[in-house]
């Protein structure tokens, strides 16, 4: 027997979140499966069942450091094909943001982002990263007023 | 004299601090054809629009209003030269013109700063202000040396296009932007099969981001290509570190030179390969740099 249940508490939790609640629109026509590049070059990829699972509310299937969902590419080409303004990507996005509430975010996105909140940079200065500058007649970088983001991300 | 165009650059965090060959490139060209570049204090990365707003997303929304109430503040438009930048920066604007609620909430956590998000400032990519604010004959203009002969295979990247409602910079399966620019340098901008296919950089996965890239090399080799054009720092990563990449795991040497766009424009304006960086980049651009220097003769018939 198949578990005919709908996970109406994940749905509303995801509806909550920016970008969350447009998974509603979503009609299964598949548009965003054939322009979608992960799914050309991974055949476990599909954001047409990416939604279909949203829908469901199967929630272990999507939420996880190991989750399909980070194989996305992030190209937008589901945004830009979709006819019902799912915007899949941007429900992806929530689903990785409820990841994170979870606790169950992948190390690399994690220790990158972790990097942006505590330098203000993505990519770290160093030295070398200004001898490179100034060989090329380039000014020093100054560090970015991380104290800013702290006090608005409390 | 034409009028001269004020606006803050956003170099984001790639460009200046992993290829400053791409920010020199962009001081050294774009005086010349009257674009006043003021620096403005202050700004942090944009955050970047797959890792940063994957973990959270009201965070990545405040940290980048905070950095379009920088520019707005000081009365400039922006200009971003990074794709990434692009993207983070004209969906926030887009999204907080789209969603008071939202733009409230950003706008509570801003005060701690003292700062306000009102919408005022225009954010453009450097090759979107060239083409709609200076116009493409002000940049041909400025051509000493043009680049002729030259067969650029070009790569669109995904954020500069998609999604148009949000970017409105040019059709999404038809562009035409790069392919005008290019032709204003003398260059000719080849058409290819994975013209518009992503560099893959986005997805967490070993294998996907190199099959991606080989593909998109196999494509631009079949057109008959002499180097790839470009206009964002991480594709230029996926593409020239790329290379070294593939060649260890695919066994296959392309040795295509990748060029960021205003590192051509400015071959094109008679700077030496030096003055913009080029000497920089993984894969060497001598085969380039010998057809500039010597143009292929055009029979004459007698």
């Amino acid at each position: 027997m198949s578990d005919k249940k709908l996970d109406f508490d994940f749905r509303e939790r995801l509806n909550k979140i920016s970008g969350g609640s447009h998974h509603n629109y979503c009609y299964q026509c598949g548009s965003c499966v054939a322009i979608c590049p992960a799914a050309r070059f991974n055949e476990d990829f599909n954001p047409r069942d990416i939604l279909l699972k949203t829908l469901l509310g199967k929630k272990e299937e999507l939420i996880g450091e190991n989750s399909i969902i980070w194989k996305c590419t992030n190209c937008y080409s589901c945004y830009e094909r979709c006819p019902q303004d799912v915007r899949p990507i941007e429900v992806i996005i929530a689903l990785k943001n409820i990841c994170r509430e979870d606790g169950v975010l992948p190390e690399t996105v994690d220790k990158f982002s972790e990097t942006i909140s505590q330098t203000g940079r993505s990519v770290v200065v160093n030295p070398t990263v200004n001898r490179r500058r100034s060989s090329l007649g380039l000014p020093e970088l100054q560090n970015v007023p991380v104290d800013d983001i702290k006090k608005m991300l409390e | 004299m034409a009028e001269k165009i004020r606006v803050t650059p956003f170099w984001g965090c790639m460009i200046p601090v992993k290829y400053p060959q791409m920010e020199l490139s962009v001081r050294k060209t774009m005086e010349p054809i009257g674009v006043e570049l003021v620096d403005l204090e202050g700004f942090t990365c944009c955050p970047d629009p797959i890792y940063f707003k994957a973990r959270d997303k009201i965070e990545w929304l405040t940290i980048a209003a905070r950095n379009l109430c920088i520019a707005e503040e000081a009365g400039l438009d922006i200009i971003t030269m990074c794709s990434g930048c692009t993207s983070t920066l004209l969906e926030v604007r887009f999204l907080l013109a789209e969603d008071q609620e939202l733009k409230d909430k950003v706008n509570e956590k801003l005060k701690k700063v003292g700062k306000e998000y009102k919408g005022k400032v225009k954010v453009k990519h450097i090759v979107v202000m060239m083409r709609d604010d200076l116009g493409i004959e002000r940049v041909k203009a400025s051509v000493k040396r043009p680049l002729t002969g030259i067969n650029v295979g070009i790569h669109y990247g995904c954020h500069l296009l998609k999604p148009s409602q949000i970017m409105g910079i040019d059709d999404a399966d038809y562009p035409s932007i790069l392919e005008n620019l290019i032709q204003a340098i003398g260059a000719n901008p080849l058409t290819h099969t994975e013209k518009l296919l992503c560099c893959g950089k986005g997805c967490i996965d070993d294998e996907m981001p190199i099959d991606m890239t080989y593909e998109i090399f196999a494509s631009m080799e079949e057109a008959n290509v002499d180097c790839m054009g470009l206009i964002c720092p991480t594709c230029f990563n996926s593409f020239d570190m790329g290379q070294i990449i593939i060649a260890r795991k695919k066994e296959r040497e392309f040795k295509m030179p990748v060029i960021y766009y205003c590192q051509m424009l400015g071959l094109a304006q008679g700077l030496k390969p030096e003055e913009v960086g080029l000497h920089m980049h993984r894969i060497k651009i001598d085969k380039i740099m010998e057809m500039i220097s010597k143009p292929k003769k055009v029979n004459v018939a007698v």
